[in-house]
């Protein structure tokens, strides 16, 4: 009785955003959006029966329930055979930050409803944010890798569209492609493991990462670190841990509620809630464990360095929120996970809430920005030196020169030789065909039926 | 009404009606909205025929046209054609309802309604010559379009590509229809000059230079109604999947994993809108060949499914270009161009076809994808994550086409004052496809069954067209015809059981696959 009572409260949890989402969503299709009355009113509805859904079920499998519970509600596809189920694993760690995510999420509704109010993009704004409370949802809760990476999907899309929420300005959009681009690496590395997973061990059940079946279900050691290294690349693209920060100051051109959901409360702790959940499979690869752990830690002093000379007070909140998520990653690889979860929670709120007041702030001290003088040469007393102050002051200025270097070693390889192939293929018609009598004439002619 | 021939009757009739009127002096604008009524009417009469289990089982066989033991289908509607008549009568309804005024034409409308036609009649037959002939003639509707003086040049080059391909497909079928032609080096030759035809006529590296000449340069209306179909796969599926040995079967995979990669990345960098368009398409069309040569029922599936999803949504990308087109000229990728307040529901339905064309969660192609990579890495350990690759980089080359037309700037000048929007029938079938793609992607499980009924079919066929053959060794034949362990465990539906003993001669049905596979066991 208690686990059906769960399965239901959890349905009830993830219906509400989802539907909201559905609602929203088909009226923009439409082009008949609702008014923000209704909007705002409809989100504070679902926000809070996903929270409260999502906070009695943590209550009663609290009481009731001594292990991991898997739920299944039907196939969405085909049952078996590469189909996809749709499955949730509960547990008190997921129930609790299903639950946070839906409490956060309602809270960052109800200042944008204030914050947004008559801004042209508005209805968008609550569309991209219920399409991101339903993503979060399925990661927090997802009981399959399918399940997982639709969550994932969904928040890397409404995150790419909501940095480039003020979309009459170039700036905001070539941030957002780039953090796009970004994400589908980790989308990619993702899909990766899921797929390998699903063909080491004959299933894509989250409980295989969870539980104590990691071993029995036929993972090697081989293929267990494989698969940890690929969720580890997807978790560094989510969470923006090094050598993907980059994108992170880049992510602040978006309004400043989604800022505070996506990179100082939920989103960019994504990442670290999948290692919590995968952590038993880390257990089985200790390569991969030892990889993470150092990756936290340098992203961590990385992130304690940059935000210090960031001019602008989001760059530097998204770089301090950074480097927690760092210290996150490095008690997850150490195998504290109580802790870990306990830091993710207190860090979500306590991050958005300087998000969230950070406008004010600024309002008030007029003048923060710009405010930090180029350090002098020489040695200070008690100081370092000069010349090693100056130049992690340019390391950090330059945020690590990670942009240039991803820039140089990926970005213009890769559009170079896909350029020449381009040029290649032209030719190659070129060749077969002569240049056309008149020219020019046919890049003119649009006619078309 | 449970006599197909009436059914399929006026399936044909309704083309032919916008044909024989376009010779008329009609208004152009009357015919088009002739030319929609009988596409909305096509559809719906495909959606029956497809949905009515009484009229999926028909079929006319002949053995005029070959040495076929038992003859061909020259007429038939099974589960493979049950979906693909709707997606070419949906084709045909999106283009005569979003092609803008300025571009309209009496010839072009006859032109569409006469594609249409061979599609669908090249949809509904398995006999490799008709097939031929209905190649040829979609070819030739194809290099027509580009008459104009304008478009030489192009001409030339897709005549000669694809004017090559159908002479290639033509040897190939000859040396196919030949008397004991079964189990010689002949069938085998006559198999690769089918897939070099294919191969060019889906634009599969290294014969694809000519699709984004086409896309680009070219005339894009004709160019997606010839491409979207993909009647090469359905080639595929009905001549070579069935008779190819396994070798050829992974050389034509390992190509189409390649190409869906270099697709993808190439429209990832292009500055012209047509040209991505035309190697996105080249892409998924990539994608859907891999699948069907994989030769399991999960790749098999997924490539069926993408076949559909992708189809649709890469046509409505390629549309919402045109309509896009028609108000600002050729569209250059390497700026932003803005106007999504003016555009929401062209954007919105931009982007999502875009997300429907990668596989995003919500949308059909996200299943169809899902089954394509499952059965691809059971095929290919390595090369199958080619898929999720290709996925990645065609999401990005989507959202970046997106930003640059939709965002970026606040109004174009040049444009100011002028009606950006679209109109109410522009909208309405952009949103309805919208609709279509999503819904599907919400609710996939009767298309997605069926999808595995229709997979399922070509792989018995397969098996039972191998272990009839007079191989050196016995064992040596079943074992190279070995389907994959997951059709081992699936059952085989009553249904498709009942068709292909009906429709089939003794020594193709479904007991032959079966003894094969007992003989191996």
């Amino acid at each position: 009785m208690p686990a059906a009572s769960i399965g239901w409260l959890v349905l009830a949890g993830v219906a509400a955003p989802a539907a909201l989402f559905g609602l929203l969503g088909g009226a923009s299709v439409l082009n008949r959006p609702l008014p923000e009355r209704w909007t705002s009113r409809l989100t504070a509805v679902a926000m809070l029966t996903a929270c409260s859904a999502l906070g009695a079920a943590f209550v009663v499998s609290g009481a009731t329930l001594t292990a991991p519970q898997l739920l299944t509600y039907g196939a969405w596809s085909e049952p078996g055979e590469g189909g996809v189920a749709i499955q949730f694993l509960v547990d008190g760690r997921s129930l609790a930050f299903g639950a946070l995510s839906a409490a956060i999420a309602g809270v960052v509704g109800a200042f944008s409803n204030r914050y947004l109010h008559r801004e042209s993009g508005y209805n968008r704004y609550f569309v991209l944010l219920a399409m991101f409370v339903t993503g979060m949802l399925f990661v927090a809760l997802a009981g399959n890798v399918e399940v997982l990476f639709i969550g994932w999907e969904f928040i890397g899309l409404s995150s790419a569209l909501l940095v480039a929420f003020f979309h009459e300005r170039p700036a905001p959009v070539s941030n957002a492609l780039r953090v796009f681009s970004v994400y589908r690496i980790s989308d990619a590395a993702m899909l990766s493991a899921a797929v390998l997973l699903h063909h080491a061990a004959g299933s894509d059940s989250l409980a295989l990462l969870t539980g104590a079946r990691t071993s029995a279900a036929g993972l090697t050691q081989t293929s267990a670190t494989v698969i940890a290294l690929l969720l580890i690349v997807a978790v560094a693209g989510k969470s923006a841990l090094l050598p993907f920060s980059g994108w992170l100051p880049r992510a602040m051109e978006g309004p400043t509620p989604s800022s505070a959901v996506y990179y100082g409360a939920l989103s960019i702790h994504a990442g670290c809630f999948l290692l919590l959940r995968a952590a038993p499979l880390f257990e089985h690869a200790l390569a991969a464990r030892i990889l993470v752990g150092a990756l936290g830690a340098a992203t961590a002093i990385f992130a304690a360095i940059a935000t210090r000379v960031q001019s602008d007070v989001k760059s530097s909140l998204a770089y301090a929120a950074l480097t927690q998520v760092g210290l996150i990653v490095v008690e997850i690889a150490i195998g504290w996970y109580t802790i870990a979860f306990v830091h993710l929670a207190g860090h979500a709120c306590f991050r958005l809430l300087q998000f969230l007041s950070a406008p004010n702030v600024l309002h008030d001290l007029h003048g923060m920005e710009n405010d930090r003088p180029l350090p002098s040469r020489g040695v200070r007393p008690g100081g370092s030196p000069g010349v090693v102050r100056q130049r992690l002051y340019l390391f950090a200025l330059e945020r690590g020169f990670l942009d240039p270097l991803l820039d140089r070693g990926i970005v213009e390889a890769f559009a170079n030789v896909a350029r020449r192939l381009t040029r290649f293929d032209a030719w190659l018609c070129g060749v077969l065909m002569p240049a056309p009598a008149r020219a020019g004439v046919d890049r003119a002619e649009v006619r078309d039926d | 009404m449970t006599d197909a021939r009436l059914w399929l009757a006026g399936i044909a009739a309704l083309p032919c009606v916008v044909i024989v009127a376009s010779y008329f002096r009609v208004d152009v604008e009357r015919l088009r909205r002739a030319a929609v009524v009988s596409a909305a009417g096509t559809l719906l009469l495909t959606i029956v025929v497809g949905a009515s289990p009484g009229l999926r089982a028909f079929s006319v066989h002949t053995t005029a046209l070959g040495w076929t033991p038992g003859g061909e289908a020259l007429v038939r509607v099974n589960a493979l054609s049950a979906a693909l008549l709707p997606f070419a009568a949906a084709l045909w309804l999106l283009t005569v309802a979003v092609t803008p005024r300025a571009m309209l034409a009496r010839d072009g409308l006859r032109r569409t309604a006469l594609a249409t036609l061979v599609t669908l009649a090249s949809f509904l037959t398995e006999s490799a010559v008709v097939l031929l002939l209905l190649s040829a003639a979609s070819v030739w509707i194809f290099v027509a379009a580009l008459g104009d003086p304008a478009h030489r040049r192009q001409r030339r080059v897709v005549a000669l590509y694809l004017g090559g391909s159908t002479l290639v497909f033509a040897a190939g079928v000859a040396l196919l229809v030949s008397p004991g032609v079964t189990g010689t080096w002949a069938e085998a030759a006559a198999m690769w000059l089918i897939v070099i035809s294919v191969m060019v006529r889906k634009g599969i590296v290294p014969c694809h230079a000519w699709l984004p000449e086409a896309f680009d340069r070219g005339r894009l209306g004709p160019a997606i109604l010839f491409s979207a179909p993909q009647i090469g796969a359905y080639i595929t599926v009905v001549l070579i999947v069935p008779r190819a040995s396994p070798d050829l079967l992974r050389t034509i995979a390992v190509l189409a994993l390649g190409t869906a990669v270099y697709g993808a990345a190439l429209a990832l960098v292009q500055t012209s809108a047509r040209r991505a368009c035309g190697y996105l398409f080249i892409s998924q069309s990539a994608l859907v060949m891999a699948g069907l040569d994989c030769t399991s029922v999960s790749a098999l599936t997924g490539a069926l499914v993408v076949w559909l999803s992708a189809g649709l949504a890469f046509a409505g990308l390629a549309r919402c270009v045109l309509v896009l087109e028609a108000r600002r000229g050729r569209l250059d990728l390497s700026t932003y161009h803005g106007g999504y307040d003016r555009m929401p529901v062209l954007a919105i339905s931009f982007l999502l076809m875009g997300l429907a064309c990668t596989g995003f969660p919500g949308t059909i192609g996200f299943v169809g994808q899902e089954l394509l990579v499952d059965g691809a890495v059971d095929a290919f350990p390595v090369l199958g994550f080619a898929i999720v690759a290709a996925s990645a980089l065609t999401g990005l080359a989507v959202l970046r086409m997106y930003f640059s037309l939709f965002c970026g700037r606040p109004e174009p000048a040049a444009h100011f004052g002028l009606r950006l929007g679209l109109t109410r029938r522009e909208a309405w079938t952009f949103v309805a496809l919208v609709i279509a793609l999503v819904g599907l992607g919400i609710a996939p499980g009767p298309l997605v069954h069926s999808r595995f009924a229709a997979s399922r079919e070509i792989l018995q066929v397969r098996g039972a067209t191998v272990t009839v053959k007079p191989a050196p060794s016995a064992g040596q034949a079943v074992r190279r015809m070995d389907p994959s362990p997951r059709l081992r465990r699936a059952p085989l539906p009553a249904r498709s059981a009942t068709v292909l003993s009906r429709r089939s001669p003794p020594r193709r049905s479904v007991a032959g696959g079966r003894q094969g596979r007992a003989a191996r066991a």
